[in-house]
């Protein structure tokens, strides 16, 4: 902003903690070192967050470059207010765990769904044959 | 001297090496060299320089070049060659001569930022001081410094060159060579001519000093206790990059704690919560030192260039030719916060605190090229491939005239719709022409010309027929947006056409009342053609009043039946009546002329009977009652009918 007054640029995140959400469902956070033109992100010191109702993991991934086009959000992460979440921290096993869980209800959940449409003669798009937006 | 000599002490040195270490020492040695003086406990006016620079020993020079070595030392050289620089025009032996450079310099810099004058002002004082101790060290002590001067034009020979093929890099010796032989250019002519000395071409010089300017603010703050000044502050004017600051820069950049500058809207809980965290941070840690923190090793694994680089692709992509256009939101959101700045410093808040603006850069297009080729005699087209774009698609464009598609209702009406866009971007054109100000008969011929297009593209659309082509414009007025575009066009229409269009609205009126009951949208036509009503001459009112009165063959109802039925309807009427009505009383001579004049009772009559007849409950409520109405009947109708209209008018104009 104190460089281009009235637009948003990632100049000022740079060496900061960040939260990034990539399109694919994954939450990295790290600390931004370099960008480029079209968003593409230099993340150091990466973790990946799993998140499981109230509990997370992090696995460590070490250094990330991100494809601008897959980032949908990211955000600056306060350091004096990162430790004070109602979250829970669990180890990497127990939240694959519950992820795989979670999961598997869900594509339960999903089966039934599309059995009940399927019986009443309906039928859901494929999810990749649906359009991005 | 050694600072005046750095440029050529460095010379021998191989040119890539050279451009990392050369700042590095010279201002090292510039630093030397004034400790040296002011160790050697001389009263000179570089003790009072030092004191600015904030270095007083070799301890705080040292912690100098460290922080130099953390932040960017591009904000720094500039300081030490402006200071240079003065140094170095031997040639300037005056005081105004000197402070002259330093404001032209100034001027050059945030020209396309706001304040000048106050920068200016911070600036030349400072740059006096500077320039002065400087003045006086050279004639305390070497003559015959004109040798010097075109030693600094050999020196940077060899640099340019390999700037020129280095077109992209914003680095610092472009900037240093930049900065040099501007100011030289400026010294010699007090215009901005910007000297073609370098490779460069001006404009690429003329942004990187924009780049300079937008950077020197960020590196450069007031001197306060605490480190972490928000960086709301940054929205001051341009301060003079204030060498006594070097000590007083925190470890990271920019800081950690930043209060979105006061260009963001918060919710005012947020805010306040925000403030509160200010409060509480400033309060605190008043103690703690700038780099409490763990510094970051892998800190600005970016540098400095790399970021200028990304902002430069970004600022490029901002440029337009015509800002006010393609920015408009950005542009009218600007001007209202710097009305509301004006407001405040009205009223008396102290705090004269400017928000910047974007200043996008202004770099010429490189010349158009064809991304598309086409040969003669081929089929289909060649993509030629470019620089900005390496493989171009091919661009579906049509070629050969549309289908016209005959009778169909819809596409008719498409069609409309279509010549309303068309004629809606026209009006956009003449009213971007027209700025600021409420929209007014143009007097430029080019706006003229426009007006004149819009108008016969409204009035004919391509019709042969006078029947058709009224129609066309009925058509128009059908569709909601046709509305707004006559409504807006009205103003900018010399007073005959205006006056036509209006007397074809009179004519049409049961119908486009009728046609308008969805919309409801005929209200805003009101204001524009009451304006032209005022100006209509007696016989024009007649005729557009002739239009309602006769009885349409074919049907027992007049027009105005409906009309009165309409609020726009009825508001047109009575703002004709009225107008009429004062006519006739300022100009007696009218009463005079007999054919116009009966005419005229006789429509005066006939409107009040047709009032009378109406239920009051049908009477529809006008926009404006004007106050001649009364009298006007009085003056042609009996009693009983006035006292009738009376009660009529008033009771609907009272609901």
């Amino acid at each position: 902003m104190n460089y281009m007054p009235g637009t948003a640029s990632l100049i000022e995140d740079i060496d900061k903690k960040h939260l990034v959400l990539l399109r694919d469902g994954r939450t990295l956070i790290g600390f931004l070192r370099s960008i480029d033109q079209f968003a593409n992100l230099v993340l150091h010191q990466t973790v990946e967050r799993i998140h499981v109702g109230k509990k997370y993991g992090d696995i460590p991934r070490g250094i990330f470059v991100v494809r601008g086009e897959n980032v949908v959000l990211l955000g600056e992460i306060d350091l004096e207010k990162e430790s004070d979440t109602p979250l829970q921290q669990v180890s990497i096993e127990e939240i694959l765990e519950e992820q795989r869980v979670e999961q598997q209800t869900r594509l339960e959940a999903e089966k039934l769904k599309v059995q009940a449409l399927k019986d009443r003669g309906l039928s859901l798009p494929r999810a990749d044959t649906l359009d991005e937006y | 001297m050694p600072c005046l000599n750095w440029r050529k002490e460095n010379t021998p040195q191989r040119p890539k090496e050279r451009r990392q270490c050369t700042h590095r020492e010279s201002l090292a040695q510039f630093l030397a060299h004034n400790t040296v003086l002011s160790a050697g406990g001389t009263k000179m006016k570089t003790t009072h320089l030092c004191s600015q620079v904030g270095v007083t020993n070799t301890e705080t020079e040292l912690q100098l070049s460290v922080l130099l070595d953390q932040f960017s030392i591009t904000a720094a050289k500039k300081v030490y060659l402006l200071e240079a620089d003065t140094a170095l025009s031997p040639e300037e032996t005056a005081m105004e001569g000197v402070g002259q450079p330093a404001k032209m310099k100034c001027l050059e810099g945030p020209h396309l930022n706001q304040g000048p004058a106050k920068s200016c002002g911070s600036l030349a004082p400072e740059k006096e001081l500077v320039s002065a101790s400087h003045l006086e060290e050279e004639e305390e002590n070497e003559e015959g410094e004109e040798d010097l001067d075109p030693d600094p034009d050999l020196a940077p020979g060899p640099e340019e060159e390999e700037e020129e093929e280095d077109e992209k890099d914003l680095g610092d010796p472009a900037v240093l060579s930049a900065v040099h032989n501007t100011q030289r250019g400026g010294l010699s002519s007090p215009g901005i001519k910007i000297p073609d000395v370098l490779g460069m071409s001006p404009t690429s010089l003329h942004f990187l000093w924009q780049t300079l300017d937008y950077l020197s603010p960020v590196l450069f703050r007031p001197k306060f206790p605490s480190a972490n000044s928000p960086a709301c502050h940054f929205g001051h004017q341009l301060l003079l990059p204030d060498p006594s600051l070097f000590c007083s820069l925190p470890t990271s950049w920019p800081p950690k704690f930043s209060l979105p500058s006061h260009l963001t809207q918060l919710h005012p809980q947020h805010q306040r919560l925000l403030q509160l965290q200010q409060h509480s941070r400033m309060q605190s840690p008043p103690a703690k030192k700038p780099w409490s923190q763990q510094p970051d090793p892998y800190a600005n694994l970016m540098t400095r260039k790399e970021k200028d680089w990304v902002i430069k692709v970004q600022m490029v992509q901002l440029q337009s030719e015509n800002p006010r256009l393609d920015d408009y939101y950005y542009q009218k959101y600007y001007q209202k916060l710097e009305k509301k700045q004006a407001d405040d410093e009205l009223l008396g808040r102290k705090n004269k605190v400017e928000s910047l603006k974007l200043v996008t850069p202004y770099i010429q297009k490189a010349e158009a090229y064809e991304s598309v080729v086409r040969i003669e005699g081929s089929l289909g087209q060649v993509a030629v491939s470019t620089c900005f774009s390496p493989r171009r698609a091919i661009d579906a464009v049509p070629h050969g005239t549309q289908e016209q598609e005959a009778g169909a209702a819809s596409s008719q009406r498409l069609r409309v719709l279509h010549h309303i866009e068309k004629m809606f971007l026209q009006l956009l054109e003449i009213e971007e022409g027209q700025k600021d100000g409420p929209p007014q008969p143009c007097y430029s011929e080019q706006q003229s010309k426009q007006v004149e297009k819009l108008f016969l593209a409204l009035k004919t659309q391509e019709q042969n027929n006078l029947e058709e082509a009224a129609d066309g414009f009925l058509q128009v007025l059908s569709v909601r947006k046709g509305k707004a575009l006559v409504a807006r066009m009205l103003p900018f229409l010399p007073q005959n056409q205006a006056v036509s269009l209006l007397l074809a609205i009179t004519h049409h009126l049961p119908l486009l009342v009728r046609r308008d009951v969805a919309d409801q949208a005929l209200q805003m036509l009101f204001k524009p053609l009451g304006r032209c009503i005022s100006h209509l001459t007696f016989h024009e009112l007649l005729q557009g009043l002739q239009g309602l009165t006769l009885l349409a063959p074919g049907s027992s109802e007049r027009p105005v039946t409906v009309v009165l039925q309409n609020q726009f309807g009825i508001s047109l009427l009575y703002a004709l009546l009225s107008h009429g009505e004062q006519l006739v009383s300022l100009d007696s001579s009218l009463e005079k002329s007999n054919s116009d004049y009966t005419t005229w009772t006789d429509m005066v009559v006939l409107i009040a009977w047709e009032i009378a007849q109406m239920p009051t409950a049908s009477l529809a409520e006008p926009l404006t009652f004007p106050s001649n109405l009364l009298p006007l009947f009085c003056h042609h109708v009996d009693k009983q009918l006035v006292q009738q209209l009376e009660a009529r008018m008033e009771l609907a104009w009272i609901y």
